[in-house]
């Protein structure tokens, strides 16, 4: 067990680590201006010396982020189970899906702004945009593919089908379900920051590196990616924690104790009731 | 409609397209008996299952089950194929009680049940592991546990050993004569392993492809308990000769 932790943990961090000792060497072996590229020290105190003015917009972009992604990811549970149930809304929807990624986001901003201003709104729709797609396929294609001789079994026993869509189906698709929402999960910040940066008037991350950018202020435009980053890789893998806890079969071999209906063990067939 | 028939077969036939997968077909099977069904793929034998099973609708006859006419309704029997179709997010015990949670609130005598059963016939270490831990044998047992715990008095069991190695296969037919023999559930075999359908069965059942039909129906005369004696003792030698010449097409 502590052995996986460090493996599991522990070689991520450590690639993390390479990566800025590799970018430190590069900015001071090639003796890179920093206005061009700072070290990574400088990034970062660029953030830490400011923390006060950009937690309050770190917090904005975690909030279009997280908004965002959960009603993506409903919209596309939903379009995913919908179209795998109706047939004929599969052929009616799925030219629909496609041409909605197909769209440049970027061209789309401008006009949710006409339509939602400069609330938080047209972000939460875009990151929606991008977040409902991977897993409205993800779960169209996990649904079809469910071994079709379990649901004749599920029929034999008289179980009426929406028993078997809840014991059978929705469980046999998890997988895939998961594997749609961590692609949304990794896109979710840059559709945050698209948002922010076609529909901000006021502040907001994007605007900041904007500004900085504007400024030279080079140190704290890699500081504010640094911190979008960070944004994203936290949400992928809170889902990814998310997928360990609800799929412990995948992992273990025994479940855990469950504490509820926890009778007399060695029962009886007459104990209950 | 003699009275100790739990299934009866009148005239049930079923064809898809042009082919005829079941000629009509008539049958009774005596409650409490192991019914064997031999015959190569493509004779009809699945087909003659799915129908009694309620999965498919014949296009002629009818299915009676004590009786009452159950033609294409599902819910009356238990149903066991080669794949054991555990579920792999459940533990063994929750796949034991899937027909209960398929059908209506799993109570706790459900999981005491599961449990009891599970106990008594060597998986009671295991209640708590997912399938994904268990080897092929324990899986097919689960399987056939949580067929057992659906209380249906026929049991319908499509090569549930095929997919086996030849000693755990062996293992599993006596396993599954004892669980006969201590539950008294009528058992629908199918298997093309002729050996296996001597072993277990009061009666054999051949088929034959093109169009699907019963061409012979044995009375196993082979006394029981039966071991592993039973494969080399001359009645077995001799009923096998005889289903194996109607299979291979060489008539005695």
């Amino acid at each position: 067990m502590k052995r996986n932790v460090a493996r599991n943990v522990g070689i991520p961090i450590l690639s993390l680590v390479l990566l800025l000792l590799v970018w430190q060497w590069i900015v001071t072996g090639f003796h890179v201006a920093p206005y061009i590229a700072p070290r990574p020290l400088q990034a970062i105190q660029a953030v830490t010396q400011n923390w006060a003015i950009l937690w309050p917009l770190v917090l904005g972009t975690i909030r279009e982020t997280v908004y965002g992604f959960v009603c993506g990811a409903a919209l596309g549970l939903f379009l995913g189970v919908v179209m795998a149930k109706v047939q004929v809304l599969q052929r009616l929807v799925y030219p629909v899906l496609i041409l909605s990624q197909a769209v440049p986001i970027i061209a789309l901003a401008a006009p949710l702004v006409l339509i939602l201003g400069f609330s938080v709104t047209p972000k939460v729709v875009i990151v929606a945009w991008i977040v409902f797609f991977p897993v409205t396929v993800n779960v169209l294609d996990g649904l079809s593919h469910v071994d079709q001789d379990l649901i004749n079994l599920a029929r034999v026993y008289g179980a009426p089908r929406w028993r078997t869509f809840i014991q059978i189906e929705i469980p046999a698709s998890t997988t895939p379900l998961f594997s749609g929402l961590k692609i949304g999960a990794t896109y979710a910040v840059t559709g945050a920051i698209i948002g922010e940066l076609a529909a901000s008037n006021g502040s907001s991350l994007a605007l900041y590196q904007e500004h900085a950018n504007s400024n030279l202020n080079t140190a704290a435009v890699y500081g504010t990616t640094m911190l979008m980053t960070a944004i994203g890789i936290s949400w992928f893998l809170l889902v990814v924690g998310t997928e360990v806890l609800v799929t412990p079969w995948q992992r273990r071999s025994v479940a855990r104790r469950r504490v509820f209906h926890r009778e007399a063990e060695p029962s009886a067939p007459e104990a209950g009731h | 409609m003699s009275s100790n028939a739990l299934l009866e077969l009148r005239d049930v036939g079923k064809v898809f397209g042009e082919t005829v997968a079941l000629e009509p077909t008539s049958l009774e099977v005596t409650e409490g008996s192991f019914v064997a069904i031999v015959g190569p793929s493509g004779c009809g034998k699945s087909t003659l299952f799915n129908v009694i099973a309620g999965l498919l609708r014949p296009d002629s006859g009818e299915v009676l089950l004590s009786d009452q006419a159950v033609t294409g309704a599902t819910g009356h029997v238990g149903y066991m194929l080669q794949k054991d179709l555990l579920v792999p997010w459940r533990t063994v015990e929750d796949n034991i009680t899937m027909a209960a949670r398929l059908t209506r609130r799993v109570t706790n005598e459900d999981r005491a049940e599961a449990r009891r059963v599970a106990r008594q016939y060597g998986l009671g270490e295991f209640l708590r592991h997912y399938p994904s831990a268990l080897s092929g044998g324990m899986r097919q047992r689960v399987a056939f546990m949580r067929t057992l715990v659906t209380h249906q008095s026929l049991l319908l069991l499509d090569e549930p050993f095929g997919a086996l190695d030849a000693q755990t296969r062996l293992d599993m037919q006596q396993w599954l004569l004892q669980v006969w023999k201590d539950t008294g559930r009528t058992v629908l075999f199918i298997t093309h392993d002729v050996d296996e359908s001597i072993f277990l069965s009061d009666r054999i059942l051949v088929m034959s492809p093109r169009p699907g039909r019963v061409v012979a129906d044995f009375v196993n005369p082979l006394v029981r308990p039966r071991d592993v004696a039973t494969l080399t003792d001359p009645g077995f030698i001799e009923l096998k000769s005889r289903v194996m010449g109607l299979l291979h097409g060489r008539a005695q």
